[in-house]
């Protein structure tokens, strides 16, 4: 009896050996949670890289942030997700929340090669800046000039014009700009918001997605519009003839950051993967596909490589960029005042 | 069906659980945030919302266009199904075919299509130019007209479905009777084809009212920002300002919407019915 029936668990256990996937490299697998785009770039010089390093598994979970933040804030107690990457101000709207625990900044070994803006942007370390953008006004050259963000309300580009929805991004620091340019540098943004308010029919559309200004862009529909330097790839080879603005009352832009969650129970191997990821090869190679700009000071790249990243202390330094607390105090009001000085 | 009650409860039971479950608790508790305020039940919320002058005008575009959608949609709807209807059934099906055709590719790619189509640069305006119907090309992108021209395409399908099963079950012979009879065909159609297929154009009409109100990707992309609809105010309020509770008011609305649309059409069409 006893061998009758141990023969079948023998052969479950060998069949069972047999067809069990190989054991994962690792008992190390690392959740991290960062936005779709260029995804297949990132697998190709991040992800897979760091798992051969590593002797680990990377588990990515793409979407946008507030997608993302959702998921983080619902899981709070038992956190899904070890390490993040978000905008500043998303950033900053978790660790107000408590989703994240300060980074151990003296574990990454490239933390010292990173722009100073880039170190600690949020303050007690709840972030370190991995990549930034400008944003300023790309034009087509043979239909008009633009020199001020002012121009973009300018007659010549009255029905040719977008600009992006204050829900976006670049919304908010595009319509801080323009505010400068008419003199009220206020980051209440009334002035821009009137002032675009008065002009909303000369506006063609407020984009949400660089993609869809491209299309906009190649159909003719539009002849300039503000928007973010990493989208720039998408328009400088578009068989049209198109300049990126240097407005006299400069750029504007945006950083991204990594975040640790909170009591996440992994952070040495995230810790070993954000610096990996901010390592001089790395950003060198992002920066060279063209995917992020480097806040790696120490990443060289060839002058037509540059031309198409925010790239060099000189530039960085030159950025206006908008507070995170700014943008996060005030996303909900902007809203509200665009909706009751432009879109009413 | 069963003779034992209990057997039926029991197999309809799965299917029960499923849908509470899955369906109706989540939205229940959703929908349950726009009826509180300041953790007691109050109509706080919908006051606050139709307070605003914006959103008001949003709830009235939305309503404005829904209505529109269907109301054209079902004029052609009429006209195609009765003339599907009417062909031989090998034609018939080539031709019902393609009405279902558009229905099986994604609404995104049908919405991006009309993008292109209604650009500047786009068939419309390059074969009004051309026809030198006009000078220069109209802006048709971002307008109220771009969403409608989307919508109805989106939906129109399923008005035409419905109309055709609704004429397929018309009895062969109740049109040429009204005729001998002497009937014109404005009342061949209004007294003996609308009641006839009035199940048809209440389910069409629902589909396409219910669809074009709570249809996003359109509006979003063919009106953006400057045509603001209660959907994408919806989505504007849950992924900018975090307000689930403004937002299960929309949802609220939008559901609201929907039914009162379903019942209006059975009132309209049982009240036809009666008369005719």
């Amino acid at each position: 009896m006893l061998h009758k029936s141990a023969c079948p668990a023998a052969t479950l256990l060998a069949l069972t050996a047999l067809l069990a996937p190989p054991a994962l490299a690792a008992d190390r697998t690392l959740t991290i949670s960062v936005y779709g785009f260029a995804q297949d770039a990132f697998k190709d010089l991040v992800y897979t890289p760091f798992e051969a390093a590593c002797d680990c598994t990377l588990v990515v979970e793409t979407g946008n942030s507030v997608e993302r933040l959702a998921k983080m804030e619902a899981n709070a107690a038992d956190p899904v997700v070890d390490m993040a990457v978000v905008s500043t101000h998303d950033a900053l709207s978790a660790a107000r929340k408590g989703l994240l625990q300060p980074i151990d900044v003296s574990a990454l070994s490239n933390y010292d090669k990173l722009y100073d803006i880039a170190k600690d942007p949020l303050g007690d370390n709840f972030g370190v800046g991995y990549t930034f953008y400008a944003t300023s006004i790309e034009y087509r050259t043979d239909k008009v000039t633009v020199d001020s963000w002012a121009d973009l309300l300018s007659p010549e580009l009255a029905g040719n014009v977008a600009l992006p929805d204050v829900t976006t991004n670049q919304g908010p620091p595009a319509l801080y700009m323009l505010g400068k340019a008419l003199g009220d540098d206020d980051a209440g943004l009334t002035g821009p918001m009137t002032a675009v308010g008065e002009s909303v029919d000369d506006i063609v559309t407020f984009y949400v997605r660089s993609s869809q200004l491209a299309q906009l862009m190649q159909q003719e529909e539009i002849w300039a519009a503000p928007v973010g330097r990493f989208a720039w790839g998408r328009f400088k080879d578009n068989g049209l003839p198109m300049a990126w603005a240097t407005p006299e009352e400069g750029q504007t832009g945006g950083m991204n950051v990594m975040i640790m969650t909170k009591d996440n129970g992994n952070e040495a191997l995230a810790l070993e993967f954000m610096d990996f990821w901010l390592s001089t090869p790395i950003q060198t190679a992002l920066a060279e596909a063209l995917v992020d700009s480097p806040a790696n000071a120490e990443v060289t790249v060839a002058a037509d490589v540059a031309e198409n990243l925010t790239y060099g202390a000189e530039t960085v330094a030159t950025l206006s960029l908008l507070p995170p607390e700014t943008i996060l105090d005030r996303r909900a009001g902007w809203l509200d005042q665009w909706n009751e000085l432009v879109l009413e | 069906m069963f003779e034992n009650r209990a057997a039926g409860l029991a197999l309809a039971l799965p299917a029960a659980v499923f849908a509470a479950a899955l369906f109706l608790v989540p939205v229940a508790l959703l929908l349950s945030e726009a009826f509180q305020s300041d953790g007691t039940w109050s109509l706080t919320a919908y006051a606050e919302f139709f307070d605003s002058a914006r959103n008001r005008r949003v709830f009235w575009r939305t309503l404005k266009l829904g209505a529109l959608v269907t109301l054209v949609s079902a004029v052609i709807g009429y006209a195609a199904a009765w003339s599907i209807t009417s062909l031989p059934a090998g034609a018939r099906g080539r031709i019902f075919g393609l009405v279902i055709l558009p229905l099986m590719i994604s609404p995104v790619a049908r919405t991006y299509a009309w993008l292109v189509i209604l650009g500047r640069t786009g068939i419309v305006n390059e074969t009004l130019v051309g026809l030198g119907l006009i000078d220069t090309p109209i802006r048709f992108l971002f307008t109220e007209t771009a969403v409608f021209i989307g919508l109805l395409q989106l939906f129109l399908p399923l008005m035409i479905i419905s109309l055709v099963s609704a004429f397929e079950n018309m009895p062969k012979d109740a049109i040429p009777a009204a005729r001998v009879l002497g009937a014109n065909w404005l009342q061949v159609f209004w007294r003996v084809i609308l009641p006839l297929t009035r199940e048809g154009l209440v389910i069409g009409g629902t589909l396409v009212f219910t669809g074009a109100l709570t249809a996003y990707i359109t509006p979003a992309i063919l009106g953006g920002a400057k045509v603001l609809m209660l959907e994408t105010l919806l989505y504007q309020r849950v992924t900018v300002a975090n307000d689930f509770a403004a937002a299960s008011v929309i949802a609220m609305i939008l559901i609201v919407m929907s039914f009162s649309a379903n019942l209006l059409l059975k009132r309209i069409a049982t009240a036809r019915g009666a008369r005719g």
